[in-house]
């Protein structure tokens, strides 16, 4: 399948850039991942029985809409959810195990093995604290290193996101810096402490298109530099074919689709996965035509309805999606998807 | 008006703070959530009632016009629960008595505060430009103005008087609710509903009736029940000037004035007054801080 | 380019300052000169008779139109003169600068004191909010602030001066009669004053950081560096949590110097408030002026400082925008 999806690599090419890489160890080890969130008499299942890995040097991409629990599971990674929050499963971190663990343990897994990206480079920054302290508090927090030699890291790392004039920008402040710029400061601080994994929560979508492009290609050759593991969270499919190897499409809190970045791309199975294709804009299309966007809006999850929880946005959807909730199985090898009748294979699939 | 009660009921950090996993209790059934509300509510509904409907049901002294004979009597004694004063009043019925005062007092200065200022102070903001800037620079006056002098001028120009207490207390709620209905309408002209009803062709005054006024009046509200402690304590603050309601009528605050004296012998005569006042006051507090909680996430 | 916009900032506030300056003390004027007796009546007495009152008036230029005496008040207070007391013949400034120091100091240690207390006592409470500190904190303080500020006078008075003795009930000592006399005698009066305000402050300063740790996304980004809980809430709730209190207390100033009149009754300390209640008592114009308008000014200035603090201390305004 051509997609034609824009690219962001220096060279041109066009087809997505994931599974080229071999595997390292794996480093992220999600296993049935629940999160509930009990407050005033609700009861919300934010993430229901997610499981996924990433090795080191690979990344992984965690694709859906606002509401899916992509950003409520990498929260929980780091424990950064407030206390109506209950995290039950596995989450494997280097072969430990993080779920459980005290506050004063997890403290020294965040920012040194496991670092997040999050969405908005302008709250993300303490406007009131200079970018240069910002930094180094997130080197001193995890190593004893004195003022001087924490501030030479800091410029170290300010150069390696290739913000220019990096010793002055190091006593400014965040709001004296456009966004792009501030979103590199927002990557330094995450690599600050030499993570192994790197968590991107719609690391670029408060950001311009072109500054976008620019952020992912810097992500990537961080990786590739420092052999990190990344896992990108985003709405943006387009995004995901560009820069990861495996790709999971959550959906009301579940895992609904996951496979390696081509043969999902191939070979899409789970209707949702394949309306997001669809949505994305390209360039053979036929001018002047509505966009196919996927009717409705997703559910609330303090009220799921019984079985699939895209039946009622679902094409395809029958009866039986209705009334029980499919199955999340290995469908072909690496392929895994919740449907009942997936796309391109028995039954009526939509164009 | 300084006191305006910052939110008690803040929500709990968004960071795990607390143990990774822990839960937090919060009473489920439906009643006990609204406990914050329904205490308060309860203890001024019954406040109310002792001021303003008992004394007419109820065998209650007069306030006023007692027997010297009967000065100084002790509380506990019959007819005299709260004893006397030293002029011979029965206390109970003039903490009655001066309690509905109070209240007449606090609620018309709030009311027309609430009114007069909310009006004033979401014009202001709504109209922008001139009209902004010199409303709030008469605002700035009134703020800046001393309004004790006012006050103390107006008692004695036009005698002293629950009337012209209320009008002296004005001074301080008007200014004080135009500067938080402005600044709650500079906020709301700004969303983008408000942008569509202008560009829809909606009239101004349609859209200051219908748009903003529901929106700004829950904190205009709390605001106001915030503030009847508060303009409750000032009423008793004037009174120690003999600003306040004038005697023999009794009021809380020169109720207290008039023990002041004797405090050491007969500290009742200060006592009392001041536990009605602090419950009161209290109550209204908790009450407006319990509205503030459930209405500021609106 | 730094500081040009802190200075264009104190540059709008004194060109809105002077009109409200102006405003406030012609309205005191004319409030004045609308009560119903008038100095000459006042310091005559009731058995005067209508000439001696009409000299008097003549004397003191009372019987000129409002606007040509208010006019040439404003020109004298230009040039530095704010006149005499009808009733004492003591220049209008002496009388300040008696007068003013006393309640000057006593706010100052009253803000001091509650402000020294504010911040701790807040950051324990948002440490672990709904805890038992902050359970505590929130009851006294709701309990505090309910309390009317001179009926605490007065129980404090009976508690550590009539029966303890610590302190004293009413009186003032100078600084030069000995410093610890001096701040004994403001303690009492302090107290009543500051232990409200405490109370208010510390529930503002403790929602606004429960605020900035529960809404804000550097907060999250600090954590997730691996930052302990009080890093946390010091280094980076509470500086940007100062600045909503610092706006209260810097707006509050106004309506302090009002409460401050009660306090200096109950305790009988010479301050301003005092000075003003006997002035239009006798209907001492000037000196009604004079106090009116310094107040007015400190109101104004204290505004002034406010803002200037917060040009000082919140680099977004320092530094501007210098970005690309």
């Amino acid at each position: 399948m051509e997609l034609g999806v824009t690219d962001h690599t220096a060279s041109v090419e066009t087809e997505p850039q994931g599974g080229d890489r071999p595997p390292g160890a794996p480093l992220l080890e999600l296993r049935d991942v629940r999160v509930v969130f009990r407050q005033g008499g609700l009861r919300v299942v934010a993430v229901d029985g997610l499981s996924y890995t990433v090795s080191a040097g690979r990344t992984l991409a965690l694709i859906g809409e606002s509401g899916s629990g992509k950003t409520v599971s990498s929260r929980a990674v780091l424990g950064l959810l407030p206390p109506t929050a209950t995290v039950s499963g596995s989450i494997r971190f280097d072969g430990k195990e993080l779920v459980g663990i005290s506050e004063r343990q997890m403290r020294r897994y965040r920012g040194a093995s496991v670092a997040m990206v999050f969405q908005d480079p302008t709250r993300s920054l303490n406007p009131t604290m200079r970018i240069g302290a910002q930094i180094t508090e997130a080197i001193r927090v995890h190593q004893k290193v004195d003022g001087k030699a924490a501030k030479a890291r800091a410029i170290e790392l300010l150069k390696l996101v290739r913000l220019p004039a990096a010793e002055q920008r190091f006593v400014e402040y965040p709001h004296q810096l456009s966004g792009g710029m501030r979103q590199r400061v927002v990557i330094a601080i995450a690599l600050a402490a030499n993570p192994k994994l790197l968590i991107a929560d719609e690391a670029t979508t408060a950001l311009d298109v072109t500054t976008q492009a620019q952020i992912m290609e810097l992500l990537r050759d961080l990786q590739h530099k420092l052999g990190m593991a990344m896992v990108m969270i985003s709405h943006d499919l387009g995004l995901a074919a560009s820069f990861a190897d495996e790709v999971v499409v959550m959906y009301a809190g579940r895992a609904v689709e996951q496979a390696p970045t081509r043969t999902l791309f191939a070979n899409v199975r789970m209707p949702y996965t394949k309306a997001l294709l669809d949505a994305i804009p390209r360039v053979e299309r036929p001018p002047h035509q509505p966009l196919p966007v996927v009717p409705g809006r997703p559910p609330d999850l303090a009220a799921l309805p019984a079985g699939c929880p895209f039946a009622p946005r679902c094409p395809s959807a029958r009866d039986l999606c209705r009334e029980s909730a499919p199955p999340f199985g290995e469908g072909e090898p690496g392929h895994r998807w919740a449907c009942w009748y997936p796309c391109g294979s028995d039954g009526a699939a939509p164009s | 008006m300084a006191a305006q009660l910052p939110e008690a009921d803040a929500q709990v950090p968004s960071i795990a703070l607390a143990p990774a996993g822990a839960e937090l209790e919060r009473p489920r059934r439906g009643w006990l959530r609204q406990l914050d509300v329904l205490v308060p509510g309860t203890i001024i509904a019954f406040l109310l009632f002792l001021f303003f409907v008992w004394p007419i049901i109820g065998p209650v002294g007069k306030p006023t016009g007692g027997n010297i004979l009967n000065a100084n009597i002790q509380p506990w004694s019959p007819g005299h629960i709260f004893g006397t004063d030293p002029v011979g009043n029965d206390i109970w019925s003039r903490i009655l008595y001066g309690g509905r005062n109070s209240i007449e007092i606090a609620f018309s200065v709030q009311f027309i505060g609430l009114v007069l200022g909310g009006a004033v102070g979401a014009i202001a903001a709504y109209w922008g430009g001139v009209v902004d800037m010199v409303l709030m620079r008469v605002l700035d006056v009134l703020i800046a103005f001393p309004a004790l002098v006012l006050a103390l001028a107006i008692a004695e120009s036009l005698g002293p008087s629950k009337s012209h207490t209320i009008l002296a207390l004005c001074f301080f709620s008007v200014p004080a609710f135009a500067r938080i209905s402005r600044a709650a309408t500079l906020r709301l002209r700004e969303r983008p509903f408000m942008l569509a009803a202008r560009l829809s062709g909606t009239g101004t005054g349609r859209i200051l009736l219908r748009h903003i006024t529901p929106n700004v009046l829950p904190q205009l509200v709390t605001f106001a029940l915030l503030g009847m402690g508060v303009i409750i304590i000032l009423e008793g603050a004037l009174s120690f000037f003999g600003l306040g309601v004038p005697p023999p009528n009794p009021s809380w605050g020169n109720m207290i004035f008039e023990g002041q004296g004797i405090l050491s012998a007969e500290p009742r005569l200060v006592l009392v007054p001041s536990a009605f006042l602090f419950i009161t006051v209290l109550s209204f507090n908790l009450l407006g801080d319990a509205l503030r909680s459930r209405w500021s996430s609106v | 380019m730094t500081g040009s916009p802190a200075l264009r900032l104190i540059g709008k506030r004194l060109a809105t300052a002077i009109p409200v300056l102006w405003g406030v003390t012609f309205l005191t004027f004319v409030v004045i000169n609308r009560l119903p007796t008038d100095a000459a009546q006042q310091l005559l007495g009731v058995n005067a008779t209508q000439q001696q009152i009409e000299e008097l008036r003549q004397k003191l230029n009372l019987d000129e139109p409002l606007f040509s005496r208010y006019f040439s008040w404003l020109g004298d207070v230009l040039s530095g003169n704010l006149g005499r007391s009808f009733a004492s013949d003591q220049t209008v400034t002496s009388i300040l600068s008696e007068r003013l120091p006393v309640t000057l100091e006593l706010l100052a240690y009253a803000l001091i004191v509650s402000l020294l207390f504010t911040v701790p006592v807040a950051v324990l409470a948002a440490r672990r909010p709904n805890g038992i500190v902050d359970r505590i904190t929130m009851t006294l303080s709701m309990l505090g602030l309910s309390m009317a500020n001179y009926v605490l006078a007065l129980i404090l008075v009976y508690i550590f001066a009539v029966q303890l003795e610590w302190l004293p009930a009413i009186g003032y000592v100078n600084p030069s009669d000995g410093i610890w006399p001096f701040i004994k005698s403001l303690t009492l009066p302090a107290i009543s004053i500051g232990f409200p305000l405490f109370c208010f402050y510390t529930r503002l300063l403790r929602a606004d950081i429960l605020e900035q740790m529960q809404g804000e996304d550097y907060v999250v980004t600090a954590a997730a560096k691996g930052a302990g809980p009080w890093r946390v809430l010091m280094r980076h709730a509470l500086p940007n949590s100062l600045f909503g209190l610092l706006t209260v207390v810097g707006l509050n100033i106004g309506t302090l110097i009002g409460v401050t009149v009660i306090i200096e009754s109950i305790f009988a300390l010479p301050g301003i408030g005092g000075a003003l209640l006997e002035a239009i008592n006798n209907r001492d114009i000037l000196v009604v002026q004079g106090i009116v308008l310094v107040l007015a000014v400190v109101v104004v200035a204290a505004n002034l400082i406010t803002d200037l603090l917060y040009a000082v201390l919140d680099p977004r305004i320092r530094y501007g925008r210098t970005a690309s």
